[in-house]
Formats: C-alpha cells, structure tokens, sequence
C-alpha cells in the first residue's frame, strides 16, 4: 500500500504473522519411519514412509528441508483454482473471493521451501500475486467510500496479511470521522480550593497523550 | 441482547484446543486491545508446566542419544511456545508501562494483573511520580504541583494517561452472535455472523471479547 | 509571547526520530519553569489588587480578573508542556530497557538529565524484580523463533571444522545445512552465506 504507515499500529510483524501461519495444517508424505510427536503443540504422527500424514506447517518446512518427506500443495494452491478465484476477484469490485485466511503466508513458505512440490510452481506463484493485488486495490477503493461516521466496516474472506497492512489506514480513517462528528463537550469546571480564579476549562480533557 | 453465558459451547471449544492455541489467542486479544485484559493465570501456569516438562525430556533425550532429528524437532515446539509465553508477558507489561497511574489507581485494572504485574505496576508508578516530582513539579509554585491535577481548579485526575477504548479493532467471532448493539440508544445494530471479520469500537465489544466469544486479530 | 518557550520543547520531541531522544534541554526546560514562576506572581499580584479593592475574587469580571486567568492558563499550559516532555522522554527511556538492556551506552547517557538517569536504573530494576520473581526472561525471543538449523554455501575454501561431535569439511561452493549458531561466525566473516533452496 502506498503511503506511510505507522508499524506500531500494524500491531503484527511480518514474522509474527508468519508466525501464526506457521500452525496451520498442511499434508506431507514422509520417506521416513518416525514414532509420533507428542508435542506442547499437539500429537502428530506416528510417521510411516509413503503414508501422508497432517503436521503444522512449521513441522512440515522442517522435515522437507532435512530431506524428510515431500508437502502435498493444498488443494487451493493449482493453477485451476486460482485462476477461477483471479476471475472471480476481478468480476466482483466490492467482494473478496474465500481463501484461506494465511493463504499469502502459506504460498510464501511452501515456495521458499517446497518449491519442487507444487505443480506449475511458477504459474501458481504468478496467480497468487495478481490476485493479492487485485485485492490490495479492493481494500482501497473500499477505503474511499468511508465517507462518513461508520460504527461497523464488515471485511469479509480478508487475510491476515491483507488485515495487518491495512489495519493502520482503516483504524486512522474510521477513527478521523468518528472523532469529527461527534459533538464538542464544553465542561464547566466546578472551583474550588484556595487557587478559586472563576475560569471555566473548555474542551476536552487534556491529557500526556504523545499524537 | 443475545446472551454471553453459553457454557457448554464455550467449554467444547476449550476441551478442543491446545494450550498453545489458548496462548496465541491471549496474546492476539492482548496485542489487539487498547486495555489490559485479565490475566489468565490458569493458562499461564500449565503453559509453564508444559514448558519444564518438555525441557526435562529434552534433557533426557540427549543423555539417552535420542536421534537429532526428533530432538530438533521439540526444541522448535518447545521455542514457539517459548515466544508466545514470553511475548504475551512483555505485552502486559509494557501496557502496565505505558497506562501505569490509570492502572495503578483503579482497585477494577489493578484486579486484572497477576500478583507480580500488581508489584511492577506500583513500582512503575512510584519511580515515575518520583522523577516527574524532581524534576518539574517540585519546581512549580504552589496549587499546581499535582502529578494528577493540573491545578487545585481542576474536578478531576486530568492529567493522567489513560487508553482510548473507543478505537477501532478488527475481530472476528467464532460462533453467530446474531444482531449485536453496538452504542446505547440502539442505533447502531450489527449482525454478527461466525467467521467473518469486523471492524468495530473496541468498546462495544468488550464484554464478548471478556466473555471469550470474540476474537481479536 | 506566552508558552513559546514550552512549545519549542515539544517541538524538539516532534522533530526527533520515534524511538530516539535529543539532548535534555535544560536551559529551555529552566526558562519555562521561571516563566511559571513570574505567570505565579502576577496572578498573586492581582488577586491581591482585587482583594485590596474589596472586590469578590469569585464573581468579579474586571480586567484584572481576565488578567489573572490568563496568568493562570499560561502557567497550566507551560506545566503540561513540561510533563508532556518529561513523560514522553521517559517513554523512550523505557523503550530502551528493552531494547538495549540494563546498561546504557554512553552516547545515550550523554542525552538524560540526571533525573532521568536515575528514572532509567529505577525501572530497569522494576523490570528485574518481576523478571526474577517470575523466573522467566523478558528480554530475550523478542522475534519469533525460526529453525535452528539454515542452509549454507561455503563462499571459501574453509577445510575441516569440527562442529559438536562430528567433522565437516567446509570447500567452496559446498552446501550444509548447519545450526545457525554455528554458521554465524562464518556467515558474518563473509565465508559463508545462507541460501534458500
């Protein structure tokens, strides 16, 4: 998105987005026998050479890069899919096609790391980015018909990459129309105490907040 | 008004998920909210739990020359939840930082902090009540030498930071909450439906997100 | 003008890169604070006046009346300009804890008023009691964890490394796949470079 944004008010780091991706479930076939995992984040396997098996994302980038298994693309990462989901976002202005919510997350490691896993790699690669920027370019054209106090924006099918980017802009827009029509509070300040100048304090409250 | 003590399907939904899934919830609820929410001491001890078993076995695993594979392995579910614990905690903490005199005075917050998040808060607050004294306020003629109050004119704590609860937060529900009333007089109705994202105040929907029935994200 | 002086401080804040601190400005910072002493006696002044004249300091709408609340709201003004300055420095202050640690670098120091030194052990402190009581560190894993082990193409002939309990033999253009820690030192001597497959 162009412009600046305010990566604290991003919230996320790219990396804590990947983060988060990085549980999702995904199919590998192992070459390998392994006794199953028993881990904090749950129980995976028993592994068997040749069975497919479902591990998080995480598991399955480590055990391809040791040479341990193969990752089975999910079944929305084909050419077919995708360029039915391209079509799709470009047909319709103001909705956003279903897609995995980490499906930018995903794409990327399964391509930093699997790349000779994934039919038509390239291709696929291609369609995710014409489709990223057909949304990108949805999300900000919806920001433009903010027009006027909004007390809800619905985002439907938008991914977490997609929200972490655009989380500054909408926060800033939605929260600029709230604030400038709501009405002025004018207080009276009620004296008392021996510093009694009768001056009534008008505005809001003042406060150390840093802008 | 839909109603927020649903038990059975909130404690489904618990028996369901790990406590790595729990954490990751807690930390995006707190990154996303601009209060500090409750602290979840139950989670966080079993998190702990899990955490020193899984450094013991790890211990074992390479007294015992358990293949390298499956120890690297663990070590990287025993990192992640590592991080999570630890960012979930610096969080808190640094909200504590940045809201410490709104925290500190408020027996409601200051119920919302684990016993040791209760300490720092006060110390915060000391320290910084401390400098702000010798530095400016000691210097300032009598009547406006508050660290609270602007002047003995003013009717209240005006000058002490607090987080803006009417910020917009994105978030998402995972059960219908149906139609949801967003402001006081009943003008603002949304219909919430499962799975999908909103952006709304983070004040009207701070009880759902209490009530564990809405995600932050 | 009144509260210039005190604006210039915020505006210095402004102007800083976030996460950065200019040098305390205590001559300004003494100059505000001796404006709000001379705002303080004018007010007195007066009040006095209009005590003197019998007048009813509550009611009275005279031009020292108007006097007087424009004595008093420079001076509020120039106290929230200072604190405003002193909390959103402590601000960073604090950033730094986390970001750099319990001991500042000189070039920093250089920066703090000696107040403000002493608000920094202070709360590094803080943060170490609850760090000990919790028995767990805050400062580290600031990033989330990646796999501990990257690949590697050896940029220069290395020869045989012992790593742990087995041997590699490091030739140019070979590749490994390596703990980071131990890649580290290779990596940042040029040696070697992390590659993705």
């Amino acid at each position: 998105m162009a412009g600046q944004s305010d990566p604290h008010l991003s919230l996320f780091s790219p990396s804590e987005v990947e983060f988060v991706a990085e549980d999702e479930i995904v199919e590998i076939v192992p070459n390998i026998r392994m006794e199953a995992l028993n881990m904090i984040c749950g129980d995976f396997g028993p592994f068997f050479p040749q069975i497919p098996s479902k591990v998080p994302l995480w598991l399955a980038v480590a055990l391809k890069r040791r040479g341990k298994c193969t990752i089975r693309a999910p079944e929305w990462m084909t050419v077919e899919r995708l360029t039915q989901v391209l079509d799709a976002e470009r047909e319709s202005p103001r909705e956003f096609q279903p897609l995995p919510f980490h499906y930018i997350e995903i794409s990327k490691l399964l391509f930093d790391h699997a790349r000779d896993d994934i039919t038509d790699a390239y291709l696929v690669r291609s369609l995710i980015e014409d489709i990223r920027d057909v949304r990108f370019h949805k999300v900000e054209t919806g920001l433009e018909t903010i027009s006027g106090r909004t007390h809800a924006v619905k985002l439907k099918n938008l991914s977490a990459m997609e929200v972490n980017i655009v989380r500054p802009f909408m926060v800033r827009t939605l929260q600029a129309f709230y604030k400038h029509d709501s009405p002025q509070m004018i207080q009276q300040a009620d004296n008392t105490g021996s510093r009694s100048t009768p001056v009534t304090d008008r505005g809001p409250r003042r406060d150390l907040r840093r802008r | 008004m839909s109603s927020w003590e649903d038990e059975d399907s909130a404690a489904a939904s618990a028996a369901a998920t790990t406590d790595v899934e729990l954490l990751k919830r807690a930390w995006r609820n707190e990154k996303a909210a601009p209060e500090i929410l409750h602290f979840d001491s139950a989670l966080v001890s079993r998190a702990r739990e899990q955490i020193q078993l899984l450094e013991e076995t790890l211990d074992d695993f390479t007294d015992n020359g358990v293949d390298d594979l499956v120890v690297s392995l663990y070590q990287m579910d025993l990192d992640r939840t590592l991080f999570l614990l630890r960012s979930y905690l610096r969080l808190r903490l640094q909200k504590i930082e940045k809201y410490m005199a709104h925290i500190a005075n408020s027996e409601d917050l200051l119920s919302r902090l684990s016993q040791q998040e209760q300490r720092f808060a006060k110390s915060c607050k000391e320290i910084m009540e401390k400098h702000l004294e010798q530095s400016v306020l000691s210097k300032l003629p009598y009547g406006y030498d508050s660290v609270t109050r602007q002047s003995l004119s003013s009717t209240e704590d005006d000058m002490v930071p607090e987080p803006q609860l009417d910020t917009f937060v994105f978030c998402k529900t995972k059960s219908d909450v149906g139609a949801f009333q967003l402001d006081d007089v009943g003008e603002e109705v949304v219909d919430l439906v499962a799975d999908d994202l909103y952006v709304l105040r983070y004040k009207s929907i701070k009880g759902l997100v209490e009530a564990g029935r809405i995600d932050l994200i | 003008m009144y509260a210039r002086r005190a604006s210039q401080l915020l505006k210095e804040l402004d102007a800083c890169e976030p996460g950065q601190l200019v040098v305390f400005n205590s001559d300004v910072f003494d100059q505000v604070i001796r404006e709000c002493g001379e705002h303080n006696a004018q007010f007195q002044a007066l009040i006095r006046k209009m005590v003197e004249q019998n007048l009813d300091i509550e009611t009275t709408r005279n031009e020292d009346h108007y006097g007087a609340a424009i004595h008093h709201l420079s001076l509020l003004r120039n106290k929230r300009c200072l604190m405003a300055y002193m909390y959103n420095r402590a601000e960073t202050i604090r950033s730094f804890r986390w970001k750099i640690g319990p001991v500042l670098p000189h070039e920093i120091q250089e920066k703090l008023n000696f107040s403000e030194k002493e608000y920094f052990r202070s709360h590094s402190s803080a943060i170490k009691s609850y760090i000990s009581e919790m028995d767990i560190d805050l400062t580290v894993d600031m990033v989330p964890p990646k796999d501990p082990y990257i690949q590697v193409r050896v940029l220069e002939d290395i020869g045989e490394v012992s790593l742990g309990d087995h041997s590699v033999s490091l030739t140019k253009n070979s590749l490994h796949f390596l703990r980071r820690t131990d890649a580290e030192q290779f990596i940042s001597q040029g040696l070697m470079e992390e590659f993705l497959e």
